[in-house]
């Protein structure tokens, strides 16, 4: 018995959970825990404050990371066995179906999360002071996650593959100078073919799936940095004075001291002259505050179950698309790019150089100057109409050709309601 | 709150176990599992002994597939139709029942899907029938299955499928060719039909088109041969045999059965007769062939055609570049031939041809060939519809050199034209004058020429 009770405190080496020490060793003893703090502010844990976006889109890349190794044992990048390994997971590998369907709903998913976290965050101004360069690696995630969607997209190599990353990559190629080479380089050639789906895979496999990892421990690190979750910060009463951020020199107020607990334990890892950088926390404020085991895990916990159920739900009754084996000499009409790309397509059927080059690289760069750029301090909406307006009318008229791009419209291009049918042409 | 908050991640958790649960269980029981387990239950009603039965019946089901690198296909029909080699389930239900007739064509060497169409890969019987969306292969129907001879036996005869070569003959000299490309060669007026086969169009669709090509598609520029229903059917046969697949070695081998019939035309085609007598019939210049598979082992007749001057150094006889199947069908001529059939090869011989005779013939040949006989017609006669171009109809060529110099009608031949409009503000019409110079040489187009000059010749004969 002692020998089992030696093993386990080895391995543990905290207090019983039933006290506060042992609460907060389970939190900073533990490699995988400590980028929680071990007390969090009961704010920042309201659901109606996040939705709980940037967790739910983390937890769908936990699936997707589980699913795609597993996926990658029966996989083949070469054309022909591509497609094979596609009928295989079908109809012989066990459970096969479900895995395929548990990434390819994930991924659809991701996207749209990271996609609404980013709405949230910008509605609820979050990207401003101390959190403009998080908002910007937030950015370079949201690029990550649509290139990991659109190269996974070619490695089934059937026609609704082939084709959309075709057309996908064509919308780049019209980037004046080096769109070209641009899509040579990501293609192994002039058009998709067996270079494209081995360099396709490595992409998606190999250096994205690190890059999105790299960017997340940032991002995740960054949000701790900055005082945890975003709240609404301006319905707080009477609190926001006590709110020092240091580092932050239009707020350089001075540090409250406040009087050593002789309950709390502080450890300091070295005296240095400055000011911390991360936000300190004001005695009211401490009083907000409730330790992470429990209550911050066991919400995480839930997010986590309610995304895999969601998830699990849909890949046992919808099934993820497979046409037929991919056939460059047969172009199906009309030949759509990814949903997420679609709004582009559209643009681009107008003018190539305004969806090929203009929007795609003045969405971006915008998106990435937005904490610059917005120079108004205050996060309190009605501060802000006048940009809360503009960021809706933009996700509105992305909204609007996205939905124009799926269902409206037809062979050639032309504009067909999705209630008609329209025949595919025999002849 | 956060009571609740532990119930609701303990009912979530138990959810996402059920629904694991639930996917395995579904992946668990696919439907030939039950196939298996109905068959080894016939197969158990045979066995006498308990002991047997029962070892019988605890046989682990498992997907029986046949690997066919060979064929770029791999076939797991057999999962459920488990009998297909077992002759003592020639009575059995379906599934399960024995394939009698296969000949030479086992599973195990060729599999199902070859023949058959549908979707090897799959293992329920909608997907695996092929008649779902975006599997171009259906199962093809008994009345067509024949036709699948033609995807490995492209040339020469199929024994027991004479539509497939009545359909490529009407295809070489109805002038399909002159509107639609086949493996590079033809127009392109019309759709290029090599790999027809794979397009997934019904084989009744096919067969209306033939009949009627408005019928069913409307607009189609393609003119109503008026061909019979057996046609019809024959061409139909041919084009489902187009699927242009990629095929291993030894299944390319058999592009060309090889038959005593195709060993005759062989026989007849390169003029054996000439040097070569059967039973004391033909000329002396070479040994007598009758019985000659009983002097000579199979392989030094093979060798003799590929090579004479190793077997006999200083033979006179020339090398025949014929293939391996050419020459395995001509020595099992060589083994059935007979005086009296060399009597009737001789009898049939055509006279002796002028160089100019030659040069027409060709002409005739390139004509007929590269399909300008489909709209201009066999006779020259033309008539085929064309609205709005002058007449309205593809012109007769009968009375062509009344009109034309010889170099413009070459010109024409090689740059093509597009007919002149009755009604300049009428449609386009749908026929036009391919352009040929990249197609035909102009050694050929000439000899095209002289055989319409020719034509002239006896035209005028007439009057």
């Amino acid at each position: 018995m002692n020998l089992i009770r030696e093993i386990w405190q080895s391995i543990v080496r905290r207090d019983p959970l039933s006290t506060d020490k042992g609460k907060s060793e389970l939190v900073f003893l533990n490699v995988w825990l400590h980028i929680h703090p071990a007390k969090v502010k009961k704010e920042n844990m309201k659901f109606r404050h996040t939705f709980y976006l940037g967790f739910i889109t983390f937890f769908l890349f936990l699936i997707l990371l589980t699913t795609g190794i597993a996926l990658m044992v029966y996989y083949r990048p070469y054309p022909a066995q591509a497609y094979q390994d596609m009928k295989d997971l079908q109809f012989a590998v066990f459970m096969g179906t479900f895995l395929r369907n548990m990434h390819r709903w994930a991924a659809h998913g991701m996207v749209v999360c990271v996609l609404l976290h980013m709405c949230r965050v910008f509605y609820t101004g979050s990207y401003k002071k101390p959190r403009q360069f998080n908002w910007v690696i937030g950015v370079l995630l949201l690029l990550v996650t649509l290139s990991l969607s659109f190269t996974g997209y070619l490695l089934p190599w059937d026609q609704l593959a082939y084709w959309a990353i075709t057309v996908g990559t064509n919308i780049g190629s019209y980037a004046p100078l080096i769109g070209g080479q641009l899509r040579e380089l990501l293609l192994g050639g002039h058009s998709v073919g067996e270079g494209a789906l081995i360099r396709f895979y490595v992409l998606h496999v190999a250096v994205l799936p690190a890059a999105m990892i790299l960017l997340t421990i940032v991002h995740f690190w960054r949000v701790r940095k900055d005082g945890g979750l975003s709240r609404p910060v301006w319905k707080l009463k009477g609190k926001q004075e006590g709110l020092v951020t240091i580092g932050a020199p239009t707020q350089a107020a001075a540090l409250q001291a406040t009087a050593a607990s002789k309950d709390k334990t502080y450890g300091l890892m070295e005296v240095v002259t400055g000011k911390p950088i991360f936000e300190t926390v004001t005695l009211e404020e401490e009083e907000d505050t409730v330790f992470s085991y429990p209550y911050a895990f066991v919400r995480e916990a839930v997010a986590l179950m309610a995304t895999v159920t969601t998830i699990m739900t849909m890949s046992l009754f919808l099934n993820a698309p497979l046409e037929e084996l991919a056939n460059p000499a047969k172009t199906p009409n009309p030949a759509k790019a990814p949903w997420y790309f679609l709004g582009l397509q559209e643009l681009v059927s107008h003018s190539a150089f305004l969806g090929g080059v203009v929007a795609p690289a003045l969405m971006v760069l915008m998106l990435l100057a937005i904490p610059y750029l917005d120079r108004n301090p205050s996060r309190r909406p009605g501060d802000r109409k006048l940009i809360l307006w503009l960021f809706t009318i933009f996700v509105a008229a992305n909204l609007v050709l996205i939905v124009i791009g799926t269902f409206f419209r037809g062979p050639g291009w032309a504009l067909v309601p999705p209630w008609v049918h329209v025949a595919a042409g025999a002849e | 709150m956060e009571r609740r908050l532990q119930q609701l991640f303990f009912a979530l958790s138990l959810l996402a176990l059920a629904l694991i649960l639930a996917a395995g269980w579904q992946a668990n029981t696919p439907s030939w599992k039950n196939y298996q387990r109905s068959f080894l239950q016939l197969e158990a009603q045979e066995e006498p002994n308990a002991i047997t039965k029962a070892a019988v019946l605890a046989t682990p089901p498992e997907i029986h597939q046949v690997l066919l690198p060979g064929l770029q296909r791999v076939d797991r029909c057999t999962t459920c139709h488990l009998g297909v080699e077992d002759p003592t389930m020639k009575s059995a239900p379906e599934p399960f029942r024995y394939h009698a007739n296969l000949g030479p064509h086992v599973s195990a060497k060729f599999g199902c899907t070859i023949c058959h169409g549908g979707q090897g890969l799959a293992t329920d019987k909608e997907s695996a029938h092929g008649k779902v969306a975006f599997w171009p292969n259906p199962l093809l129907s008994t009345d067509y299955i024949r036709a699948s001879c033609g995807r490995c036996h492209k040339e020469g005869e199929v024994p027991g499928v004479p539509e497939l070569t009545e359909g490529r003959h009407l295809f070489e000299t109805q002038g399909c060719r002159g509107c639609h490309k086949l493996n590079g060669v033809g127009g392109s007026i019309g759709p290029d039909l090599t790999g027809e086969g794979a397009n997934r169009r019904a084989p009744e669709w096919l067969e209306r088109h033939f009949l009627a090509p408005n019928a069913v598609s409307a607009g189609s520029a393609m003119p109503n041969f008026h061909f019979t229903k057996e046609q019809a059917r024959d061409l139909t046969y041919y084009m489902l045999s187009l699927t242009n697949e990629e095929m291993g070695s030894y299944f390319s081998s058999l592009r060309l059965i090889p038959s005593p019939e195709y060993g005759r035309q062989l026989f007849v085609e390169k003029n054996c007769i000439s040097c070569h007598a059967i039973g004391g019939v033909g000329a002396n210049t070479a040994p007598d062939l009758l019985g000659v598979t009983k002097r000579h082992s199979i392989e030094w007749l093979d060798e003799q055609l590929v090579n004479p001057e190793l077997v006999y150094p200083g033979s006179a006889m020339p090398e025949y570049d014929l293939e391996t199947n050419a020459r395995k069908a001509l020595v099992a001529y060589l083994a059935s031939a007979t005086a009296e059939d060399a009597q009737l090869i001789l009898s049939k011989k055509a006279r002796a041809m002028t160089p100019e005779d030659i040069a027409i013939e060709a002409g005739k040949q390139n004509f007929s060939r590269f399909g300008c006989v489909g709209c201009h017609g066999t006779e020259l006669q033309g008539g085929v519809a064309n609205p709005n171009a002058q007449g309205g109809e593809v012109p007769s060529l009968l009375h062509v050199s009344d009109d034309y110099t010889k170099d413009e009608v070459i010109a024409i031949i090689r740059n093509g034209r597009v007919p002149p409009l009755d009604n300049a503000a009428g449609p386009t019409p749908p026929l036009y004058m391919p352009s040929w110079k990249k197609v035909l040489s102009d050694e050929d187009i000439n000899r095209i020429a002289d055989y319409l000059w020719s034509k002239r010749q006896k035209a005028k004969d007439a009057w």
